[in-house]
């Protein structure tokens, strides 16, 4: 609080000198005039001085108040006058002019970070198909037919002529390892988005399509500890909050030891849905041996870890979305957001 | 799956609380949540595909908690009192299918049904079962307890020789019939297996029990039951049949084929406790020969298992997990450690093993260090850097990015006739809103245009997207990228084809595709014929197909309820545009010498094609014409249009004089003339 009266007087005729609109003009009122000025606050503190002091102090407030509103109304009359007074008045205050600028889809914006942060880890862009055999999606998989762990993906199934081999929508994008594997030599880290489609109703949760970002790295030293190092790297980057991680066990038949990585986001501004509880984010683990076998790798000389992140799920975390179909509505209601 | 928390307990002492419990099962096994049940506690435990075998029990999730807090814990050993009479005297088991590795049986005479005691019923209630009588409920408890499920039969509603019964597992014939406990009648074929008398099923195997050797409150004498069935073929049945139970999901899981054998024991001493009797001496036992699979032994180095988790663990702590898991150590070196698997859990590599250990120490509890790997670029890829820089340049061009559904109704595959017999379906649509694979992204654009057109009223929009066809039979699978621009007043739809044309022209030149670098032509490929009143081809000059634009037909827009609007779509092949498109920009000197820049404009009929005017202007024998760049369309009345052009002059090796460049438009007047222009 300024107790000088001279300085206050001073300050604010600087500051109204300054004042092109009514709106600062308002501001400047409420600063220098307004029940929390400064002056009022001194003028309520009077009563603490001595009874001569009182008088005197009391006196030159009242008039620079005086002063004050005296230059309040001169001002408003100019800027009041000003508005409609001259034919080239330039008006900076007018909205520039709109600049069509469209937007990327926000899963673009999400699968562009997540990419970018393994490029910089030295990881390739890899890419495959959809519609993808039994044999990739599954069996090379170490997920047999008749198998209860062929629950956990809800397959649609493609119609086609060809009986040997059964075709279907990719239920996740971890048949890329394989593909990639039989035709690469380690070492290597790939990382590789893509669509994938799962049989099952939809809810604000669960899609039948969504995307998913594979990682795989093999060499002959990458270790759990690697693992944890480089995905620990990578949530912190892109969530760039502070954040709790924590490892968990889960089962994939094609990592063994097969882990799920759950984050907490621990920020208390955010006013974030998902904040303060646990939220899974990823599958992932050491590759199964049987892997590398089946794509006729040297025998017990690789190792590595492959993981598969929810892209989806990383954008409504980042976003704050409750409802994942809004990704697929087209709505530009929403994608106009981002 | 349920479990009681006091039950536990009464198994296995531990200390601690439930939450405790809950953190670490959760953490080390599968998610878990707490809930209580009056003022019983009950762990509800999410349990994985791969433990359900070992820890779908009481007593397999009290070695579960043992091994997680470093101990070892055996199950309690069980002994049978028995009576002198022996069991072969009156039951015969035969196994006659090979889905049955192992069927255990035992005999009890003698025995009084009634009611479950309160502390029986309560603890099956804790885990989600409904009490019956004391034979029924003991054999679900022993299932609770042990994992193995258990059946109970009337040992005098069976068929026998003489006073001996016999018992057959065996597949269904076609067509057979079984009413279960429940009274509901099923339909078996030769998939599902079943347990059968002489005549009769007497229950399905491995899922559900039958009606016909029911216990009930007359039963004086039974025969226990105690099997082991392939997975896959209880699996297979259950689905065949629609009827999953407890029993069912169990076996499916693969149980371990040692527990038949000590379960029934369990169930044996429970029945006895509960409803008096006299157990029979010994069990039947049939095995089936290759039931007992070869154990594999397994080599574990010590340097494997440190690279494996990148950090050098501690010998002895290492031996005494593994020793928790009961494995037995058959050799122990400097080097390396050979052991054999256990009989619960089913181990074939090294890295299970080691990533076993991993999860009981937890893996929350190991460091975090960055790989030491070699320092090298990754491979780009052109795909993805291709798309990329589309997007960053349509954004400019303000058209919004969709991700469209890779599907599209049934309704909309019948009426495009012509494409319905490329389209791809699926076996099994979840509706007929998703019925079959898009074939081009037009169709879910023009759903998006109807939609949006509520709020706003003009709509643009792209997507790189993938379409799916059969051609010549072969399923065809591209990455398109195309555009849509829709608009709700009339009359623009010449203006939305030029904008949409002048979309791809610039974002071709941006990649380096000059006028020379494709072609366009009227529509040729089937695809797309039925799509536009008025469209474009472009091919790349050896002829491969680029891509489309046109103006969307007016039965098509009728059918999305579009029919007032004007819409321009293209669809551009993104693998064969990637091909011909020139990565590096190659700079060109500045020019020396002055542009002369004339214009010229004349009438000349509405039908003559721009691209001949530019023919005749650049084959007229000119010289210095540096560039033509048409600037004005004016459209009269009548048969004619103005035209106006500039035109660019420029010399490589001097300036240009006023005249010299008269005498070049002289030609171009003469060259334009003679296809019918009137010079303005």
């Amino acid at each position: 609080m300024i107790t000088d009266l001279e300085q206050i007087l001073n300050l604010a005729q600087q500051e109204i000198q300054k004042i092109n609109t009514l709106r600062e003009l308002e501001n400047w009122k409420i600063k220098y005039l307004g029940r929390k000025s400064d002056l009022s606050l001194f003028l309520k503190s009077l009563k603490n001085f001595p009874l001569a002091e009182r008088k005197e102090k009391g006196r030159r407030a009242n008039q620079i108040r005086e002063s004050l509103l005296e230059l309040l109304k001169k001002k408003e009359r100019v800027l009041k006058e000003n508005s409609f007074a001259f034919d080239d008045f330039f008006d900076i205050t007018q909205p520039g002019k709109k600049i069509p600028l469209s937007h990327l889809h926000p899963l673009t914006l999400v699968l562009n970070e997540i990419v970018g942060i393994f490029e910089k880890l030295g990881f390739q862009i890899i890419e495959g198909p959809d519609i993808e055999t039994e044999y990739y999606n599954f069996d090379a998989l170490r997920i047999p037919k008749d198998h209860p762990a062929r629950d956990m993906w809800d397959t649609f199934w493609i119609q086609s002529d060809n009986p040997k081999e059964r075709l279907l929508l990719k239920t996740h994008t971890s048949p890329f390892q394989i593909r990639f594997m039989e035709t690469h030599q380690p070492p290597f880290r790939i990382i590789a988005p893509g669509r994938c489609f799962r049989y099952e109703a939809t809810d604000v949760s669960h899609e039948i399509q969504f995307h998913q970002v594979e990682g795989l790295m093999v060499s002959e030293e990458v270790s759990l500890a690697n693992f944890k190092f480089i995905i620990e790297e990578f949530l912190k980057t892109f969530f760039k909050k502070k954040i709790e991680i924590r490892f968990r066990n889960s089962y994939f038949p094609f990592v063994s030891p097969s882990l799920e990585v759950d984050i907490k986001i621990q920020d208390k501004k955010t006013k974030s849905i998902y904040k303060d509880k646990w939220l899974e984010i990823m599958g992932a683990g050491m590759v199964h041996p049987e892997l590398f076998e089946k794509v006729n790798y040297e025998k017990n000389r690789w190792q590595g870890f492959a993981f598969g992140l929810g892209v989806e799920r990383l954008a409504m975390i980042k976003y704050n979305i409750n409802d994942i179909r809004l990704f697929f509505s087209s709505d530009l209601r929403f994608l106009k957001q981002f | 799956m349920k479990f009681s928390f006091e039950w536990l307990k009464s198994v296995l002492k531990f200390d601690l609380n439930p939450k405790e419990i809950q953190e670490i099962l959760t953490l080390n096994l599968a998610e878990t949540f707490l809930f209580k049940r009056g003022n019983r506690l009950i762990l509800d435990i999410e349990l994985l595909p791969d433990r359900i075998g070992d820890c779908s029990s009481h007593l397999g999730l009290a070695k579960e908690i043992a091994l997680l807090k470093g101990n070892k814990f055996s199950w309690p050993k069980v002994k049978v009192k028995e009576t002198k009479v022996k069991i072969e005297d009156y039951l015969n088991v035969k196994i006659k299918t090979n889905n049955c590795d192992r069927y255990v049986s035992r005999v009890i005479f003698n025995v009084k049904v009634k009611e479950s005691p309160k502390w029986l019923k309560e603890r099956l209630k804790d885990c989600g079962l409904r009490p019956i009588n004391n034979i029924v409920d003991a054999s679900n408890y022993v299932m609770l307890l042990t994992g193995q499920p258990l059946h109970v039969f009337d040992f005098d509603k069976i068929e026998g020789k003489n006073k001996k019964k016999e018992i057959i597992i065996r597949q269904a014939e076609n067509n057979e019939k079984i009413t279960t406990l429940e009274g509901k009648d099923y339909l078996l074929n030769e998939e599902v297996m079943v347990i059968s008398s002489l005549k009769d099923a007497l229950a399905i195997a491995g899922i559900k029990g039958g009606k016909k050797a029911e216990v009930d409150k007359n039963t004086k004498n039974i025969i226990l039951e105690s099997a082991h069935f392939e997975g896959s073929a209880i699996r297979k049945a259950s689905r065949l049949i629609s009827l999953k139970t407890d029993a069912s999901y169990r076996f499916e899981h693969n149980l371990p084929l040692e527990l038949s054998d000590y379960a029934i024991d369990v169930l044996a001493n429970l029945i006895q406790e509960l409803a008096g009797g006299e157990i029979l001496k010994g069990k039947i036992d049939v095995l089936k020969k290759d039931a007992k699979k070869e154990k594999t032994l397994i080599i574990l180095e010590w340097q494997k298992i440190n690279r494996f988790l990148g950090v050098n663990l501690n010998k002895k702590e290492v031996l005494k997990i593994l020793e928790n898991l009961d494995f037995q150590i058959l050799k122990k070196t400097e080097n390396y450690l050979l052991v054999s698997p256990n009989t619960f859990r089913e181990f074939n590599y090294p890295e299970e093993i080691i990533g076993e250990i991993a999860r009981i120490k937890g893996f929350n509890n190991f460091p975090s260090c960055p790989p030491e790997e070699i320092l090298k670029l990754p491979e780009e890829n052109e795909n993805w850097i291709l798309k990329n820089d589309l997007r960053s340049w349509l954004k400019g061009f303000n058209l919004e990015e969709v991700y469209n559904y890779s599907f599209i109704s049934k309704e909309e595959g019948i009426f495009f006739k012509e494409e319905t017999k490329r389209l791809i379906s699926l076996k099994n649509p979840i509706s007929e809103n998703f019925y079959y694979l898009r074939p081009t992204l037009l169709f879910n654009f023009l759903k998006n245009v109807r939609d949006n057109f509520r709020f706003f009223d003009k709509v643009r929009l792209f997507e790189i997207g993938k379409i799916y066809y059969f051609e010549k039979k072969l399923i065809v699978e591209k990455e398109m990228f195309a555009g849509i621009l829709a608009e709700k007043e009339k009359n623009k739809s010449k203006d939305l084809f030029y904008e949409g044309k002048g979309i791809i022209e610039t974002l071709f030149e941006k990649f380096g595709l000059l006028k020379e670098g494709f072609q366009i032509k009227e529509i040729e490929e089937e695809r797309y014929k039925s799509f536009f009143k008025k469209g474009l081809e472009i091919l790349d000059n050896e002829n491969n197909f680029l891509g489309v634009i046109g103006l969307i037909e007016n039965e098509i827009k009728q059918f999305y309820d579009l029919k007032e609007s004007e819409i321009a779509f293209w669809e551009i092949d993104l693998e064969n545009l990637r091909k011909i498109i020139i990565k590096e920009i190659e700079f060109q000197p500045l020019p020396l010498y002055p542009a002369v820049i004339r214009d010229i404009s004349f009438f000349i009929k509405k039908n003559v094609l721009i691209d001949n005017i530019l023919f005749a202007i650049q084959n007229s024998g000119v010289k210095y014409l540096e560039d033509v760049d048409l600037f004005d369309i004016y459209e009269k009345e009548g048969e004619e249009k103005s035209l106006s052009f500039h035109l660019i002059f420029r010399s490589k090796e001097k300036t240009l004089t006023s005249e010299e460049v008269d005498q070049e438009m002289e030609k171009i007047y003469n060259s334009l003339k003679n296809i019918g222009a009137k010079i303005r």
